[in-house]
C-alpha cells in the first residue's frame, strides 16, 4: 500500500517475468521510489514500524541512545 | 640522490615515474603499502614507522585517490640518519648540506612538483621569470661574501630585480641582516626606480615564497630544536635561491624529517591531507581507518554489507565509494547519528547504495544469514563503562553472527579491553591466537602484520566471568588483528570469519 499510482496487481501474475509493463512498474516501486514518511507493516503480526525522513524505526522498545 | 626526471612534454595521463613518500597513522603502514602497489602499480615500496616510500608513474588524479595515507610528498632526499655531535654549528652545517642544492636543482623540482599537484600553485609565468633571475643570481653568488646573521624574521625582502641590478649590493651590508640589507638597497640612488615603488606586480611575480617544516626526534632532537633547524634551512634557502619566506601561505613547503631512522626531505603535493574526503560532510571515525577496515572485509560485486552501529556512516561511505558494486546497510539507535549519516550519504551522492535503519544491534530486524560482511566500530571509551562493554559484547556478537552468511567476514574496531573479550569468545573455534607474526619483511601483506603489543595470547581477562565463558562463538574464527592509532588512543582492527552455522560445530 504505497498510496502511489503504481497500479500493481495484488499478486504477481503468472509468467510475470515476460510482462514488460509489470516489470517496469515493479522496478519503479522497488528501486525508484523512496518512502520518506510512512510505515512498514509486519505481514505476520501487523505491527507498524514508522518511517521518518526515509529511515524506518525498527526498535521494539525505547533504547538508550 | 640524483634529481628527479626532467619533465618532458608528457601529458598528465602518461606521467613520469617519481619517488614519493606518504605518511600514515601508526598501524596503517601495511595497508598503505598494499594500496600503493594495487592502485598505483608502485615499486620499491619501503615501509617504516609512520611512512611508506615508493616509486610510481602516476598523475595527481590517481595520487589523490589514496585512501589509507595521511599526507603525500614528493621525495627529494632520503639518507641514513645524520651523524650527531654535540656541536650545534657542525650539525647545522650537516643539515644544510643535506637540503641545499644549486638553484637549477630547485627549478627542476618545482617543475615536477607543479605537474603533480595539478597546478594548485601559481601560474607558470612565475617559473620562467624565476629562471632568469635565479640564473643571474647564481652567477653573482660566487662574488658575494655576505655573512649569515641570525634574524628574528626569516623574511628577506630583497626582490629579484634588486639582486640583478647591483652586484655590490650584497657585499656592502656584510654584517647586516637580510631585512636591513633591503633597507640599505632601497635608499641607494642606484635603483630606487626599479624598486618596489614602481612595479609592485612585477616584484610580486618574481618572489617565490616558501616555508620550511621541520620535525626532528631521537638523538638529533637532543642537540637542536625543530625551530632552530627550520630557521637555519630557511635562511640558507633564501640566500641560495632568493626566495621569500612566508610562514602563513607559501607557494611551496619544504618538509624535513630527521630522526634515528633516516633523514628525509620532501615537498607536500596537496595542501589538504588525503584523509580529508570531499565526499564526507561530517566526519566520525577517521576515514583512513574506516577504509582500512573495509579493505579487510573482502567486499565483492553484489555483496551485502552491514554496519549495525553505523553512527555517522563513515565506514559505509568509505566502503561504498571504493566498492560501489555492493549494497550497504547501516543501523543505529540514535536519531542524531542517523540524521548525520543521512546527510553524509546525500552529500556523497550514495543514496542508492546505502540504506539506513533505526534499529538495535542486539535485535536486528534482518533475516539470518543474509549478509556477506559485517563491519563496525564498536563504541568504547568515555561513554561506556568497561563492565557495560563486556556485558554487551556477547549479545552484539551473537546478532552479528546470526545475520552473517557462512563464509562471511566480520571486521570490528575494538579497544584493548573489548579485544580481550572477543578473543575469549572466539577462542574455542580451535584455531590459535589470531595474531600471525610478521614476516620480518616490511613488504608483508597486512594479513601478516604484527600487532603493536606483541603478545601472543589475550586470554587475560581474569577468571570468574562465567557469563562470558558460557557464550561461545565456535563458528567465528579469528583471521587477523591489527593495532592502529586513533590519535589519542590505540585500537585494534579485529577480523573473523564465519566457518559454519552456529550450533553445527
Amino acid at each position: 500500500k504505497l498510496g502511489h499510482p503504481s497500479e500493481l496487481p495484488p499478486e504477481p501474475v503468472p509468467n510475470y517475468e515476460g510482462d514488460e509493463e509489470f516489470l517496469r512498474r515493479l522496478h519503479h516501486v522497488l528501486l525508484e521510489v523512496e518512502v520518506l514518511e510512512g510505515a512498514l507493516q509486519c505481514p505476520d503480526s501487523g505491527r507498524r514500524f514508522p518511517i521518518s525522513r526515509g529511515v524506518p524505526n525498527m526498535l521494539l522498545s525505547e533504547e538508550e541512545p | 640522490k640524483a634529481p628527479p626526471h626532467r619533465p618532458g612534454l608528457a601529458k598528465m595521463s602518461s606521467a613520469e615515474p617519481g619517488r614519493f613518500f606518504c605518511t600514515a597513522g601508526r598501524g596503517l603502514e601495511p595497508f598503505l603499502a598494499r594500496e600503493v602497489r594495487a592502485r598505483l602499480g608502485a615499486t620499491e615500496v619501503d615501509c617504516v614507522s609512520g611512512k611508506v616510500f615508493f616509486r610510481a608513474a602516476a598523475g595527481p588524479g590517481e595520487l589523490r585517490k589514496l585512501r589509507s595515507g595521511e599526507r603525500l610528498f614528493l621525495l627529494l632526499k632520503k639518507h641514513s640518519p645524520l651523524p650527531v655531535s654535540g656541536n650545534k654549528g657542525k650539525m647545522l652545517h650537516e643539515i644544510k648540506s643535506l637540503v641545499i642544492e644549486e638553484p637549477k636543482y630547485w627549478l627542476d623540482i618545482i617543475s615536477v612538483w607543479r605537474k603533480l599537484c595539478g597546478h594548485e600553485g601559481k601560474t607558470d609565468d612565475v617559473s620562467q621569470e624565476n629562471t632568469l633571475a635565479l640564473k643571474r643570481k647564481s652567477e653573482e653568488e660566487t662574488s658575494t661574501a655576505s655573512k649569515r646573521q641570525k634574524t628574528e624574521q626569516v623574511r628577506a625582502i630583497m626582490s629579484e630585480e634588486c639582486q640583478v641590478e647591483a652586484e655590490e649590493m650584497c657585499v656592502a651590508p656584510e654584517r647586516m641582516s637580510g631585512q636591513e640589507c633591503w633597507i640599505e638597497s632601497k635608499t641607494s640612488s642606484e635603483f630606487p626606480s626599479k624598486g618596489s615603488g614602481e612595479n609592485p606586480t612585477v616584484n610580486e611575480k618574481l618572489s617565490f615564497s616558501f616555508r620550511v617544516s621541520c620535525r626532528c626526534s631521537g638523538a638529533i632532537a637532543k642537540i637542536l630544536t625543530s625551530q632552530e633547524i627550520g630557521r637555519a634551512i630557511g635562511i640558507a634557502l633564501v640566500k641560495q635561491c632568493g626566495w621569500r619566506a612566508d610562514l602563513r601561505d607559501p607557494d611551496i613547503e619544504i618538509f624535513v624529517h630527521l630522526n634515528d631512522i633516516h633523514s628525509v626531505v620532501g615537498i607536500p603535493i596537496f595542501r589538504l591531507p588525503l584523509a580529508n574526503r570531499e565526499y564526507i560532510k561530517t566526519a566520525g571515525l577517521r576515514s583512513t581507518v574506516a577504509w582500512a577496515m573495509a579493505s579487510l572485509a573482502e567486499i565483492s560485486a553484489g555483496a551485502l554489507v552491514l554496519d549495525p552501529m553505523c553512527g555517522l556512516g563513515t565506514i559505509l561511505l568509505e566502503a561504498a565509494k571504493e566498492w560501489p558494486e555492493a549494497c550497504y546497510w547501516g543501523a543505529d539507535i540514535s536519531d542524531s547519528q542517523l540524521e548525520g549519516a543521512d546527510g553524509n550519504i546525500r552529500t556523497a551522492g550514495l543514496t542508492d547504495k546505502i540504506e539506513l535503519l533505526k534499529a538495535s544491534v542486539k535485535a536486528l530486524p534482518l533475516p539470518s544469514e543474509s549478509f556477506d560482511s559485517v563491519i563496525s566500530d564498536i563504541p568504547f571509551g568515555k561513554k561506556f563503562k568497561i563492565t557495560n562493554d563486556a556485558q554487551l559484547l556477547p549479545d552484539i556478537l551473537q546478532e552479528m553472527e546470526r545475520v552473517l552468511r557462512v563464509g562471511g567476514t566480520i571486521v570490528l574496531l575494538l579497544s584493548q579491553d573489548l579485544r580481550k573479550c572477543v578473543d575469549g569468545l572466539t577462542k574455542c573455534a580451535g584455531s590459535d591466537s589470531p595474531e600471525a607474526t610478521a614476516d620480518g619483511d616490511s613488504k608483508a601483506d597486512p594479513a601478516k602484520a604484527r600487532s603493536v603489543d606483541g603478545s601472543s595470547s589475550c586470554l587475560a581477562h581474569g577468571g570468574g566471568e562465567s557469563f562470558l565463558r558460557s557464550r561461545h562463538f565456535g563458528s567465528l574464527v579469528p583471521d587477523g588483528v591489527y593495532a592502529v592509532s586513533l590519535g589519542k588512543t590505540d585500537a585494534f582492527i579485529y577480523k573473523c570469519r564465519k566457518v559454519s552455522a552456529a550450533g553445527n560445530w
